[in-house]
């Protein structure tokens, strides 16, 4: 079958050029040397080059692979522990590397809570079961507490200190310190959504350049995009955006962790709290986790998820952070390492 | 069109096609439109020449017409129902996917099109020993859910390692490598992925709206041209190589109704789908699990219809598959640095 040249990834004055020119599909262009293509097609030597190196690329169809080496791969990647053992078996694990979870709820029930607390659980040496990678913190709302992460990475570090059972151990708790936590958090500050698209363009290499990130979190990617006056453009980057978080988190290794705010919906006469950003955003996240309150309780419940049932648990926040609200499961023994 | 180039046909030698050019003809539809006696005396060449020229190209480009006997028999020979594994769905699509065909799943976030991709997939590949294409775009795909499906349907070991090396992966985020991906398959790529015994029987592309939605509106009018390019490789692949196309669709909620919404992509897109599919969630809080499918497009079936099926059914038999689960949960446990 002939491919058309305008399904190539060129500039569409290439593409016009090029089609006024009579060269419509692959079979045309592939006989010809770049400068007889730019005499004929009026287009510059560099453009007839890119354009036959596009042609003559094509065929291969991208980078397969079976689904059972998909699934040693998976094997390979740890999710990172959140320190409520509910919530970890609910996700099975904890938030899994490589996709990206969004997690919603009203003002004040958690979420930013619960990413402050992902921040500093992603650095968890290896031989405690964690990921010990780096963690970058995009903030658009400015509501990072470098003091409450301080606190949370304190509890994080004593709590590993009483785990120790092997030399191991002890060797990898001389580097696991408050000092290097924060050192390996990298805070953005993203005022409005353009420094946010701008910033997501420029991750890429950032995260060539530290291999060791296994963490992205947008706290939040609502606010940006809520005071937008054209919506079908909003659609529109929010979509891009999607991809470029999906592409991101596949190509990098990383867990995108995203916070999404709550609005009201009428149907009827009937009010109903449902997250932001519209109907559309909601396929973008591969996880979507819903924090709310019932009562005086703080519910957590997985709504969508392409390898978990729905669950819902119940979690607290302490002084030391995101755990489980149930006393006795609080208190049983940290399970061995 | 074609560009015209000496060889092409007996009698179009490179003085020709340089005299051609001259004239300003380049291309073929520029030969067969134009007017005989004029350019034979522009070119200064025969008009028998000419015309005989015209026939071969017209032959040679020209569509065939197929008698409806002949094509029935193919029909027969060649067209293969695949089953979804779920009987609900399969009594919504008269039996299953058709190949030759492209099937359209919509719905809404966590209505479900996932989950049926993951369980036709594991399906086609498990019970009926053929290859799928599976092409994520929006990184939903998880292997260890296969593998629970799997555990479901078998529990040796083997045949569950085989099911999955039979799916083939592609994980792809913009439409350009969509369509590198599907010109490639149908340039050779569906024959090298069937390899190995079987061949690839379905495309499961999940999802189609995820690529081309970032394109669609505003000012730019590219997005229009690369959904339609996508759609007609997508037809192309399906009838020519006989595979069951099935993708995905996000919905749009049409203006305040209390419907389940719209499938999104307009109304060019609302053509290219031989059958589609709109998954919502049931209402019942007690069964999270429950899905209903309502026929929205079909040329079999009367539309409308609407089934109920439960997405636990493809974890059915949890108790004799859920030893590795178990055992795997159990691992995990290990991880677990809780206080």
């Amino acid at each position: 079958m002939q491919r058309p040249v305008s399904s190539f990834s060129l500039s569409p004055g290439v593409k016009v050029k090029l089609a006024s020119a009579g060269f419509r599909v692959t079979a045309d262009l592939l006989h010809l040397s770049p400068p007889q293509l730019s005499r004929e097609a009026g287009l510059s030597q560099q453009e007839a080059l890119e354009v036959l190196q596009a042609v003559r690329s094509d065929g291969g169809g991208g980078a397969s692979m079976s689904a059972l080496e998909l699934l040693q791969k998976e094997g390979e990647l740890k999710s990172i522990v959140t320190f409520s053992s509910h919530l970890d078996a609910a996700l099975g694990g904890g938030v899994p590397v490589g996709k990206s979870t969004e997690i919603c709820g009203t003002p004040g029930v958690g979420k930013t809570q619960l990413c402050l607390q992902l921040v500093v659980d992603v650095q968890v040496p290896q031989c405690f079961g964690g990921v010990e990678g780096q963690a970058i913190y995009i903030d658009t709302e400015g509501s990072f507490l470098l003091q409450r992460v301080v606190d949370v990475a304190a509890a994080a570090v004593r709590h590993c200190s009483l785990l120790v059972e092997d030399e191991e151990q002890r060797v990898a708790m001389t580097t696991f310190t408050v000092e290097t936590i924060l050192s390996n958090i990298f805070l953005v500050r993203c005022h409005d959504y353009v420094e946010l698209l701008a910033e997501l363009h420029l991750l890429p290499d950032f995260l060539t350049g530290h291999p060791k990130a296994r963490l992205l979190v947008i706290d939040s990617v609502a606010l940006p995009f809520r005071r937008f006056e054209d919506l079908s453009q909003r659609t529109r980057v929010l979509y891009g955006l999607a991809q470029q978080l999906a592409a991101i988190a596949t190509r990098h290794l990383v867990a995108v962790v995203l916070t999404n705010q709550m609005t009201t919906r009428l149907r009827g006469n009937q009010s109903q709290l449902v997250p932001a950003l519209g109907e559309s955003w909601g396929h973008a996240p591969t996880i979507r986790l819903l924090l709310q309150w019932s009562g005086s309780q703080r519910l957590a419940t997985v709504f969508k998820s392409p390898s978990h049932a729905d669950a819902t648990i119940q979690y607290q926040i302490t002084s030391d952070g995101f755990r489980d609200s149930d006393q006795s499961a609080c208190s049983q023994p940290g399970t061995s390492c | 069109m074609v560009l015209l180039r000496d060889g092409m046909c007996p009698g179009l030698d490179e003085g020709l096609v340089r005299g051609l050019r001259a004239a300003d003809i380049k291309t073929v539809e520029d030969l067969v439109s134009s007017d005989m006696e004029e350019l034979a005396q522009r070119c200064s060449v025969s008009y028998k020449a000419l015309f005989a020229i015209r026939r071969v190209l017209l032959a040679q480009h020209a569509a065939f017409p197929v008698s409806g006997a002949d094509l029935y028999e193919e029909l027969l020979s060649s067209t293969a129902i695949l089953s979804t594994g779920n009987p609900s769905l399969d009594k919504l699509l008269d039996s299953g996917l058709y190949t030759g065909e492209i099937t359209e799943l919509s719905g809404g976030p966590g209505s479900g099109k996932s989950q049926v991709c993951f369980g036709v997939a594991v399906h086609i590949s498990h019970q009926l020993k053929q290859n799928v294409i599976y092409v994520d775009t929006t990184g939903g795909l998880t292997a260890g859910r296969l593998l629970q499906m799997l555990q479901a349907e078998t529990s040796n070991a083997e045949e569950q390692m085989e099911a999955l090396q039979r799916i083939r992966v592609f994980r792809l985020f913009d439409v350009f490598s969509l369509l590198d991906c599907l010109y490639g398959l149908c340039g050779g790529g569906l024959q090298r992925a069937s390899v190995g015994g079987g061949s690839v029987k379905a495309v499961i592309v999940d999802s189609v709206s995820a690529v081309i939605a970032p394109l669609l509106g505003g000012k730019q009018n590219e997005g229009m041209s690369l959904m339609s390019q996508v759609a007609g490789v997508l037809k192309t692949m399906a009838k020519d190589f006989n595979v069951a196309a099935l993708v995905t669709n996000h919905v749009t909620r049409s203006g305040g109704g209390g419907g389940g919404g719209a499938p999104a992509l307009g109304a060019a897109w609302s053509h290219i789908p031989r059958t589609r599919v709109l998954l919502e969630k049931g209402g019942d809080v007690r069964r999270p699990g429950l899905r209903s499918a309502t026929l929205i497009k079909s040329s079999r079936r009367p539309l409308l219809i609407k089934e109920e099926f439960d997405l636990k059914w493809w974890s059915r038999s949890k108790e004799e598959g859920g030893g590795a689960a178990a055992a795997a949960s159990g691992k995990r446990k290990r991880d677990e640095t809780d206080s």
